[in-house]
């Protein structure tokens, strides 16, 4: 599904990921964890096709796809979704219709039909009950005004909307507190399934009580530095990053 | 000022063309006197008034050289070619209106629909009017606009030949919206149409106006509009302007408005059209209380400039005007906007409020915008604000992320950033129509 080799990149004169290999298979949650500045987000962010990173090496392989050549947009189209940590607000531009816009676009580059008003309509009711949301969202401009926990769970709701193959969840927990973090989780969990992969990125152990990895990876350095399974997690929180990095320099 | 203004100061030969032959008005035997005169001091005060030249400040960003190249005459006679098959071209589907078609500036009945209006409503022709019942116009027509922000009005009221009379009697509210649809057809010499219009609510009365300039052909013209408006005590117009001529139209147009105590007036004006456009909004308050919002939306693209000018004059205490204007641009576009506001020492607890917002989405693009608040009362609420920027990456690339092509991610920013002012449209299917063109206007046009 996802295979990530060597990959190097930089912001400016800066290398931020240095040598990164990561497999992830169809179906699996894998958690990339790591101490700030670890470039936890820059992996994301370069997954996603966002400007301002530059590839120096590696490849990423997605479902047999170069996805380092394709623009922002034809990842989404392939499956690839990014929760972002900061969702953007979008003034004026209608939620339902952004939505609808996205729903179909994705559709037309797979060759499906386009959804009309009703069938979308349907398909949002029909969503918005598994993640038990309330409609209210779906009138306001996308994310404007929206409160932390709202904003992130519009991403969620999007998330299944769209369907992804493979959806990379960038620091989702931030932000939330712990009635929020639980529903978030919970629309997560609702979405997850054997054709369906996950990227989880995150600083804490918390979010990984609600959603169970599969794998757990540290990232420090700009590379994965240990794997395993998800009582790495447990064990990170407990004995904090540096009882690896520390290891890692020595 | 006589007629022998005209000999004593060689007149400029374009201006000329637009008076006619002879440099004199059209006059009339139906007219009465008052008319005449109206119409004989419009055309001594236009020479004195001048074609304005880029060195002055009101006409700084906006030449003249093309519109007075295009030569355009005074149209001789009246068209009839129109059927009612091309007027359903025009119209806007599920958009229920009394009526009113000018074509190349001239009243047609045949295409109108006036047909139910309740009593205490007059609206049809001017020419009409002039010619049965010219009373009616005494000290209304002529007199709001005065001798007009600059020589163009002059020439509209030196030369109009007809135009919409809108008058509503006291606590009057309309059904149904008023619509005032100029449609213009190309001729074989390019023609000036110079439509007027007086729309006059007593105390009380309530309606709204949609105003809307569209084009059949592609054949350059120019319309130059002037719209006398007059609001008594608590009277309410919502006014919507929709500009959507010809690529190769010169467009310009004068509005002038006169509020009373407490009155309400609304206005969004939608710019899409013509190669040249010209637009000036004035305001005067005469009593307290009164309220004057002007709202507005240009998008301009290669081989186009658009001009907003706004005179706002707060002459009297405790009222209330705002102007929101915004802006897109993209191709070679040029826009301007002005918006003068005017706050005399004894218009104490004056609340004005002005903004304009411009979205560049081309380097070649270009806006001069210029907001001006002349304050000489010490106890006011006034404020401005204008911005001039491009879109933000961050938006276009959430877009991306969920799909959707760089294009349409565009334009789906810039009908979001356009939606507070075509929310503003009252009617739905206006909205709906504007929504369309300017997603239209944005598909077509290269960014």
């Amino acid at each position: 599904m996802l295979s990530v080799k060597g990959l190097k990149a930089k912001v400016g004169d800066k290398d931020i990921l240095k040598g990164l290999d990561l497999e992830v298979g169809p179906g699996e949650v894998h958690a990339i964890m790591g101490p700030n500045g670890s470039g936890k987000s820059t992996f994301a962010h370069v997954l996603s096709g966002r400007e301002g990173y530059e590839v120096t090496a590696g490849s990423v392989d997605f479902n047999g796809q170069d996805l380092l050549g394709l623009e922002p947009e034809e990842r989404a189209q392939l499956g690839l979704f990014l929760a972002f940590q900061y969702p953007v607000e979008l003034p004026g531009v209608n939620n339902t219709y952004f939505l609808k816009s996205a729903v179909n676009a994705i559709r037309k580059a797979r060759g499906d039909d386009e959804l009309d008003a009703v069938s979308f309509l349907r398909l949002m009711k029909e969503r918005l009950k598994v993640l038990h949301l309330n409609d209210s969202l779906l009138k306001r401009p996308v994310n404007f005004g929206f409160s932390g926990g709202e904003k992130k769970r519009n991403e969620i709701f999007q998330m299944a909307m769209l369907e992804p193959k493979l959806a990379i969840l960038d620091e989702t927990d931030s932000g939330l507190d712990i009635d929020a973090l639980r529903i978030v989780a919970a629309g997560v969990n609702a979405l997850r399934g054997p054709e369906r992969s996950m990227l989880v990125v995150t600083h804490y152990q918390r979010l990984l009580d609600y959603i169970k990895p599969d794998y757990v990876h540290v990232l420090a350095q700009g590379r994965i530095i240990r794997s395993g399974g998800k009582e790495l997690a447990l064990e990170l929180e407990e004995k904090g990053y540096s009882w690896i990095t520390d290891g890692e320099a020595a | 000022m006589s007629a022998a203004a005209l000999t004593t100061r060689p007149p400029d030969p374009a201006l000329l063309a637009w008076l006619g032959q002879a440099g004199e008005p059209p006059t009339s035997a139906d007219e009465p006197a008052w008319l005449a005169e109206l119409r004989h001091d419009a055309a001594a005060r236009a020479p004195d008034q001048g074609m304005p030249t880029q060195k002055s400040e009101g006409w700084r960003y906006t030449g003249l050289s093309a519109l007075i190249e295009q030569g355009f005459k005074p149209q001789q006679k009246p068209i009839s070619a129109l059927q009612s098959e091309d007027l359903d071209k025009a119209l806007i589907d599920g958009l229920e209106t009394y009526r009113l078609v000018m074509v190349n500036g001239q009243f047609e009945p045949r295409l109108s629909q006036l047909d139910g209006l309740p009593t205490g409503v007059h609206i049809g022709g001017l020419a009409e009017l002039i010619a049965q019942d010219p009373d009616r116009l005494a000290g209304q027509l002529g007199q709001i606009a005065g001798a007009g922000q600059h020589l163009f009005t002059s020439l509209n009221t030196a030369n109009f030949a007809d135009g919409l009379v809108m008058l509503l009697d006291e606590q009057v509210q309309l059904d149904r919206p008023v619509e005032l649809l100029h449609l213009s057809i190309g001729l074989d010499e390019p023609s000036v149409a110079q439509p007027r219009h007086l729309v006059v609510l007593a105390a009380g009365a309530q309606a709204e106006l949609i105003e809307r300039y569209l084009s059949f052909d592609q054949a350059p013209y120019c319309n130059n509009a002037v719209v006398e408006i007059r609001l008594a005590e608590r009277a309410q117009l919502h006014h919507y302007r929709l500009q959507q001529e010809s690529p190769s139209a010169y467009h310009l147009s004068g509005l002038y408005l006169e509020q009373a105590a407490a009155s309400r007036y609304r206005g969004i004006n939608i710019g899409l059209g013509a190669t040249w456009s010209r637009t000036d909004l004035v305001t005067r308050f005469l009593a307290e209380q009164a309220d004057c919002g002007l709202q507005g939306l240009y998008l301009a693209g290669d081989r186009q400039l658009i001009d907003y000018h706004m005179d706002v004059q707060h002459q009297v205490p405790h009222c209330s005007s705002r102007e929101n204007f915004k802006g897109i641009l993209h191709g070679k576009g040029r826009a301007v906007f002005d918006g003068r506001v005017y706050v005399a020492r004894d218009a104490q607890h004056t609340d004005a409020a002005m903004s304009n917002r411009n979205l560049i989405l081309s380097p070649n693009a270009e806006v001069d915008t210029k907001p001006q608040l002349e304050i000489y009362a010490d106890d006011v609420k006034c404020s401005h604000g204008t911005t001039v920027g491009q879109l933000e990456p961050e938006m276009l690339f959430y877009l991306r992320s969920r799909g959707i092509s760089a294009p349409l991610a565009q334009r789906m920013l810039c009908l979001g950033f356009a939606g507070e002012i075509i929310d503003a449209l009252g009617p739905e299917p206006l909205r709906e129509q504007v929504t369309e063109a300017v997603g239209q206007r944005l598909e077509q046009s290269p960014l």
